[in-house]
């Protein structure tokens, strides 16, 4: 299955790199890439390939990989199937900033320097901060307290970006576009920062497998069984908030993929996270570049926001997933 | 059998013309419909007028009214007497309680505003409607002249702009057309050719990039405006902070002959204000454009 799933994203890659809204022969595709990973941009469909959709392609790749990959794990950790990378408040704290940003970016220069998604990222991080901050009783993290802090600090956050929002409509549009995500203007600098941080999260979600299905048990029966508990949310909580508040600062607040990708695996192949963390990475790779192919091709050259894309088809498919399996057992 | 009209042809006429004389009795004078299809009217010309937009604003001013203006929207800056007017927060969060106090006759705002539905069980009269044409312009300007009882001003005002339009497009006729893209903000958002701002490009002698079929504000995949190769680019976003050297940063884009010719518009706020409001400064955007256009206009 990992094997299989593996090629079938770098089908998907290939596919995703090929089409666009601007028609370039696969013979030019090809070219593009190799002269592109030679550092040489030769001609016009070489700009269009491997300086506009390549990093395009793998930010959606990388994107949804972290996405999948912090959802399964906060679905594990919190036993809860409803949790999904947003849980703790990373999104509508990188969704504030971002909107603060770009209203008033024009009259605070510190803002408009700083830039949106290293604000999003900082803004993202103090929410999640601040909500472990709330719920913390000792070296301890109570889960019910730490979803709650998350999610009420999540509402006021959402609450003050529609004021943002709201204060000046000239840029509602391009509010509302930058929290329904876009790889639109995607570029290698993103790609590597976010990579850099899912290579070395990955590792440590793989090394982990174990440990997740332990807190599946329940956190009295998993530290009875050898587990320190407390560290390991911490630890969680760490690595799936950097990874989300990176991928939100560049993408937007994509929604969906951390949530449902995880669940399609698990009705796939089961509850066992020695399939399931790997194959989340991997299917939350492809389906957001998928997504991101449907967004930019659909209407082209209109574009889709990526997020509408992710929900509008990844719900009814994961319901067709969900009777499917329902009707099997 | 065949089918036989309920009414003799004669009948039917005359019955018309009664139908069009009871009509056109009732549209008396201060009687318009705004863009939700409602009648709006008044006995007497307006006197204390609440716009909640700014092309309202510029109206009421550009027909002479500006002094029966009581109260304005915070976005309301032009012309620059307004702003000393009472600020009533923006037409979707208006301050009621402040407009009302105001005492208006007649509240201008936007048809999605939702003010009607709170002022007029108040007994004030409200007119909804922003132009999104070149046409909707002069057909809301004359709108609310018939409100204010100044048809004569909105006239006079009309064959003016449009004299002016007509003499502007005469300098656009020589030369060849640059394509342009026009960008709104950096998602990038653009305009086709059917809204205000993608006509006014047309008259200003421009080839929009964005066809007509992507709609009025589109969301545009940046690989194509890559492809299409704008000859010039027009930043209405730069007020925000994109500018030449940002667009220049955009993966790719650097390639683009615009980039490289420097054919990069900066518009500043007052300018896109100008651009953006569909109202009596037409010209003046229309000539704006084209003094942008007129060194790539080959």
């Amino acid at each position: 299955m990992r094997t299989g799933s593996l090629a079938a994203l770098g089908v998907v890659l290939l596919a995703a790199l090929a089409v666009g809204s601007v028609a370039v022969a696969p013979g030019d595709v090809l070219g593009a890439i190799v002269r592109g990973l030679q550092g040489r941009v030769e001609q016009a469909s070489d700009v269009i390939v491997w300086q506009v959709r390549a990093p395009r392609v793998l930010l959606a790749a990388v994107t949804g990989a972290a996405l999948a990959l912090a959802g399964s794990a906060y679905q594990a950790v919190f036993r809860n199937p409803l949790a999904d990378p947003y849980l703790l408040g990373a999104a509508s704290g990188a969704g504030f900033g971002a909107a603060v940003t770009i209203v008033y970016g024009a009259s605070v220069t510190w803002l408009a320097t700083l830039g949106v998604p290293t604000v999003a990222f900082v803004t993202a991080l103090v929410t999640v901060s601040l909500a472990v901050l709330m719920a913390r009783v000792g070296g301890t993290l109570p889960t019910v307290s730490l979803i709650l802090a998350g999610v009420v600090l999540g509402s006021s956050l959402s609450a003050g970006t529609s004021f943002v929002m709201l204060a000046d409509q000239e840029r509602t549009a391009g509010v509302l576009a930058w929290l329904l995500g876009s790889f639109a203007f995607a570029n290698w600098r993103d790609v590597l920062v976010l990579a850099t941080i899912l290579v070395l999260a990955i590792p440590a979600g793989l090394a982990a497998r174990r440990a997740f299905d332990l807190m599946l048990v329940g956190e009295a029966s998993a530290k009875q069984l050898g587990l320190p508990v407390e560290r390991f949310k911490w630890l969680v909580v760490v690595i799936a908030t950097l990874l989300t508040a990176a991928a939100v600062s560049v993408a937007g607040v994509i929604g969906f993929v951390g949530l449902v990708v995880p669940h399609a695996v698990r009705l796939a192949v089961g509850p066992e996270h020695r399939e399931l963390i790997p194959l989340s990475i991997l299917w939350g790779a492809a389906f957001l570049v998928l997504a991101d192919l449907a967004a930019r091709t659909v209407l082209a050259p209109a574009e889709l926001p990526v997020g509408v894309v992710t929900s509008l088809v990844g719900g009814p498919f994961f319901l067709i997933l969900l009777r499917r399996s329902r009707m099997r057992a | 059998m065949s089918c036989r009209p309920w009414l003799p042809a004669t009948l039917r006429s005359s019955l018309t013309w009664l139908l069009v004389l009871l009509l056109t009795h009732g549209l008396a004078q201060g009687t318009v419909t705004d863009d939700l299809g409602r009648d709006v009217t008044l006995d007497v010309p307006a006197t204390r007028i609440v716009s909640m937009i700014p092309t309202h604003t510029e109206k009421v001013c550009a027909i002479g009214a500006c002094d029966r203006l009581v109260g304005v929207d915070m976005f309301s800056n032009y012309p620059t007497e307004v702003q000393a007017l009472p600020s009533l927060g923006s037409a979707f969060e208006a301050d009621v309680e402040a407009l009302v106090a105001l005492d208006p006759d007649l509240v201008l705002t936007d048809e999605y505003s939702g003010l009607h539905d709170v002022l007029e069980p108040l007994g004030i009269a409200v007119y909804v409607g922003t132009p999104q044409t070149v046409a909707e312009v002069w057909e809301v300007t004359r709108d609310v002249a018939t409100l204010l009882g100044l048809q004569d001003e909105a006239e006079a005002l009309i064959r003016d702009a449009i004299a002016r339009v007509d003499a502007l497009s005469e300098r656009v006729a020589l030369g060849n057309a640059p394509s342009v893209f026009v960008e709104l903000d950096p998602s990038p958002y653009s305009v086709g050719p059917q809204s205000y701002l993608g006509e006014l490009l047309t008259l200003a002698g421009g080839a929009n990039v964005v066809a007509a079929e992507l709609g009025a504000f589109p969301l545009v995949d940046p690989e194509y405006i890559v492809a299409q190769d704008p000859d010039v680019l027009l930043l209405l976003d730069a007020p925000f902070g994109e500018s030449a050297d940002t667009v220049r940063a955009r993966p790719g884009w650097r390639a683009l002959s615009a980039v490289a010719e420097g054919a990069i518009i900066e518009f500043t706020q007052p300018q896109v204000d100008l651009l953006n409001r569909a109202g009596p400064r037409l010209p003046e955007a229309l000539e704006l454009l084209i003094d942008v256009l007129e060194e790539y206009r080959r």
